[in-house]
């Protein structure tokens, strides 16, 4: 057991050494480039159409045990309304490949949001994981959120209690609120970068 | 019969005392169970309870730090007021990456052990019954987030171990990580962060790698590069958004490594915003396969016969040459004597050099070899000795004896003395052009022990004096030489103008290194030995005078030298140069821009040669262009303490060295120091 146990160790950390990089993070407060997405109904938008609002994004996975403490909750229905009424864009990201676990059609991505109740206002599909790649977005949930000047204000987790237990979400604060509060407020975000958590994205490689 | 039966029966209902294991707990990929070291335990005794988990092939379970995604293992105990429990001892975890995400965690059957106390007051003969609630999410493709709870209980008594969980929980208490004695620290420097450590206990840390214990820090899934010094280590690698807060004091995590074929951790505690000195860095081995001191002496041998061909040193070796055709028909014997003093001058002179460099070093100076170059008055001087050289071939000036004892006078005799400081005057010349094979074994040898770096230097030397040392003793290569006669006048004068366009190069260098001034002063200098010259063959002790006074000038202005700052400039030609600093390295890293460094000195000829006919052509510039690739140029002309110290990092102490960053990796490729356009486009793409 030992032998196999170094072994796999020894592998695992020379398959670091080897594995691609991963992408640099963009730094909170680094202006966020264009990015052309397609959505669940196959429109294409731009990150730059969106310039002049702000913009949340959500990283999501239906089958993941984290993104479910957040909707059978309804915690992620309701912070999304909450955004909406402050008049900012909500991309939920599905960055799941083929195959894998969270993958959507663009049909199955609609009944979905339909069936949640989700006020979005897209839900990108991104089975290639270009999108999740350039934000190095890892987990589901992975939230970030861009001001109305493009600029990366928020990246991190969407509360402070990692636990997967649906009983967590009522007592843990919600830095995605925090933040859109601040940002009201007409002040910069206190807590601009937090440790995400959940599962690991689906991506393809 | 029936006592054997209820001795049966007794046994029966006694074995669940024995068996220290609660019932196993299956959570769906996971088995989990309470295994304990004692099965039963006296008052006041510490013992340890584990947590065994047993998971299914190809799932998971996280460390305390789950690296960029998942949730540790958590245990929470219901114990009675008789015990009380600490904290897990981790076992150690491994990278577990999928795609761009990298985990900290474990598969197969990880143990988890906790040290129990037994409080002195439990009384003997009662049971203590430890409840642990215990979750983990556990993952393959998906993740399962499972949770149940054991019972186990343990009888206060005697104290008797369980010899079959007592084993398997010391096996793994003795490979889970505690604080040992080394020392660390951290330290981002822009987009860059710095582990260092030092104090190392034995083992293999070229595959090291540094596991925190909190996320934030680092980034999970960037590679960390090794540096192995000689007191320590330093693992360098991206950091995370922690360090744009205020930081605390220290991160803790643990150190893993290599030993005796297994993989063992150590706790450590970094200093934050703090690095340790490593020590000397062993040459790297992308470098020319690992130095030993037996290849580093055989390349230093090769390295000293290649150097004869460098242009630096030709035209002094012609005058050996020449000296050499002259008594080529001599005596043997004699011709033996001059090829070993010519031997000694030139070790002599690499002893005396070997010294300087010690002894600059053990002062602290960071200086490399060539270093005597770096300097403009030693620069001028030579450029004035080898035009005084030049004339003395031309036939100007024949010397005399008298008080003119000057090294090219000596070199002129084909007696003794002219050898051994031909032999001189030669490495003085050479040491500028590091031929191909000689920098492993110079960087190598500057970072050994004295003695080492004697022994390199001296291989050095006599590489450097063979091929006079061949001539006089393989009979065949003496006859071959041609026979003396007229021609030899010519040969002489001929020689005279690569002695004057060394000289040219040399005023060239002083050029950058001291500006206009510098040339005027070396030019005046050479006016005042042409006077020097003119004045000595006056009838006349005026002339003698005025003659001595114009030697003196000749001498006394090249030491008025002054380096000039401005020597900033780029001296690389066509392509967009800029300057070289880690910084900057560090930016365009982050902007995932390949980069090429050349490391260069303005009197380095192997450096100039590969930039004129590699770097400047059209088709490495496309390539720059085309694949976005930074052009930095270290510039080593002048003293400069930084350059040096990254030199040494690399295992070198001269220049050339090129080296290519491309984005697959933290540390950049070493180029070898002969360039072609298909080593540099191999670096870069990242074959």
């Amino acid at each position: 057991m030992t032998i196999s146990k170094i072994l796999f160790s020894t592998l695992a950390v020379s398959a670091l050494a080897l594995a691609v990089p991963a992408t640099a993070k963009i730094t909170t407060g680094s202006n966020v480039s264009d990015m052309t997405v397609t959505d669940s109904n196959g429109v294409q938008h731009n990150l730059s159409d969106f310039a002049g609002k702000k913009v949340v994004l959500e990283w999501t996975n239906e089958g993941c045990p984290y993104v479910k403490k957040h909707y059978t909750t309804n915690n992620m229905q309701k912070t999304q309304a909450m955004a909406e009424a402050e008049g900012a864009v909500w991309l939920s990201v599905i960055s799941s490949a083929p195959g894998k676990q969270g993958y959507k059609t663009g049909e199955q991505a609609n009944e979905w949001k339909e069936a949640q109740g989700a006020e979005v206002t897209a839900i990108v599909l991104d089975p290639a994981g270009d999108m999740g790649k350039s934000f190095a977005a890892k987990t589901t949930p992975h939230m970030y959120i861009i001001d109305e000047s493009q600029t990366l204000v928020y990246q991190g987790a969407i509360d402070d209690n990692r636990s997967a237990n649906p009983a967590t979400v009522a007592g843990a604060k919600n830095y995605v609120a925090a933040a859109m509060d601040d940002l009201k407020a007409g002040n910069a975000v206190a807590e601009s970068d937090t440790a995400p958590y959940g599962c690991s994205i689906k991506y393809q490689s | 019969m029936r006592a054997i039966a209820l001795t049966f029966l007794v046994w029966l209902l006694a074995l669940p005392a024995f068996a220290s294991q609660s019932i196993p707990v299956d959570t769906g990929k996971v088995t989990a169970s309470l295994v304990s070291s004692h099965d039963s335990v006296a008052p006041g005794q510490e013992f340890y309870i584990a947590l065994r988990t047993v998971l299914d092939e190809g799932w998971h379970t996280y460390w305390r730090n789950p690296g960029d995604s998942g949730e540790p293992v958590q245990i929470d105990w219901g114990l009675p007021e008789s015990v009380s429990a600490g904290d897990i001892f981790w076992p150690l975890p491994s990278p577990i990456p999928t795609g761009p995400i990298v985990n900290y965690g474990f598969e197969g059957t990880p143990l988890f052990p906790v040290k129990f106390t037994v409080s002195p007051d439990a009384q003997p003969g009662t049971v203590i019954t430890v409840v642990s609630n215990f979750y983990y999410l556990v993952c393959k493709d998906v993740c399962i987030p499972e949770q149940g709870s054991v019972s186990l209980p343990i009888a206060v008594g005697e104290s008797f171990e369980d010899a079959r969980w007592k084993a398997e929980i010391d096996a793994a208490l003795a490979v889970s990580p505690t604080r040992g004695r080394v020392q660390g620290a951290i330290k981002k420097s822009g987009e860059v962060v710095d582990i260092s450590f030092t104090n190392l206990p034995e083992g293999n840390f070229s595959k090291a790698y540094f596991f925190p214990h909190d996320q934030g820090i680092i980034g999970h899934s960037n590679p960390q590069s090794v540096t192995r010094g000689a007191d320590g280590l330093r693992l360098s690698t991206i950091p995370d958004y922690l360090w744009e807060d205020a930081l605390p004091e220290t991160f803790e995590g643990i150190l893993t490594y290599e030993k005796d074929g297994a993989l063992r951790g150590t706790n450590v505690a970094l200093a934050v915003g703090q690095s340790l000195d490593i020590g000397a860095v062993a040459t790297p081995k992308a470098a020319i396969g690992g130095a030993t001191l037996w290849t580093a002496i055989i390349g230093a041998l090769i390295g000293g016969l290649i150097l004869n061909l460098m242009p630096c040193v030709f035209p002094v070796i012609s005058i050996k040459a020449l000296s050499i055709a002259k008594s080529a028909h001599g005596e043997r014997s004699a011709i033996r004597r001059e090829a070993w003093l010519y031997t000694a001058g030139v070790m002599a002179t690499f002893l005396l050099l070997t010294i300087v460099l010690l002894a600059l070093k053990a002062g602290g100076s960071e200086i490399g070899w060539g270093f005597q170059l770096q300097s403009p008055k030693v620069v001028a001087a030579l450029a004035v000795l080898l035009f005084v050289i030049g004339l003395n071939l031309l036939g100007a000036f024949e010397f005399g004896s008298g008080f003119q004892n000057t090294g090219q006078e000596l070199t002129q005799k084909s007696g003794a003395a002219g050898s051994f400081f031909t032999g001189a005057l030669a490495v003085i010349v050479a040491t500028p052009c590091t031929a191909p094979m000689m920098a492993g074994a110079v960087g190598y040898a500057l970072a050994a022990p004295a003695i080492v770096t004697l022994a390199v230097f001296m291989a050095l030397a006599i590489g450097f004096a063979l091929p006079f040392l061949l001539i006089a003793y393989v009979p065949g290569l003496l006859s071959k030489l041609p026979k003396p006669g007229p021609w030899m006048a010519r040969f002489k004068e001929i020689l005279a103008f690569p002695m004057f366009a060394a000289a040219i190069w040399l005023v060239w260098v002083l050029s950058l290194q001291a500006g206009e001034d510098g040339v005027l002063i070396a030019l005046s200098a050479m006016l005042a030995v042409g006077l020097a010259i003119w004045f000595f063959k006056r009838k006349g002790t005026v002339g003698k005078v005025l003659g001595a006074l114009s030697v003196l000038a000749a001498i006394a202005m090249p030491l008025s030298v002054a380096a000039v700052t401005s020597s900033g400039e780029i001296a690389a030609g066509k392509l967009e140069a800029e300057a070289w600093s880690n910084a900057r390295v560090a930016e365009l890293q982050a902007e995932g821009r390949p980069i090429f460094v050349d490391f260069t000195a303005a009197w380095c000829v192997t450096c100039k040669v590969n930039e004129k006919l590699v770097l400047n052509k059209a088709n490495v510039q496309k390539l720059f262009v085309e694949t976005n690739t930074a052009f930095l140029v270290a510039d080593w002309t002048n003293k400069n303490d930084v350059i040096a110290a990254e030199l040494a990092k690399y295992g070198r102490a001269g220049v050339p060295l090129y080296l290519v960053y491309n984005n697959k990796s933290v540390s950049p490729a070493i180029l070898p120091q002969v360039l072609t356009y298909g080593v540099i486009r191999d670096a870069i793409e990242g074959e």
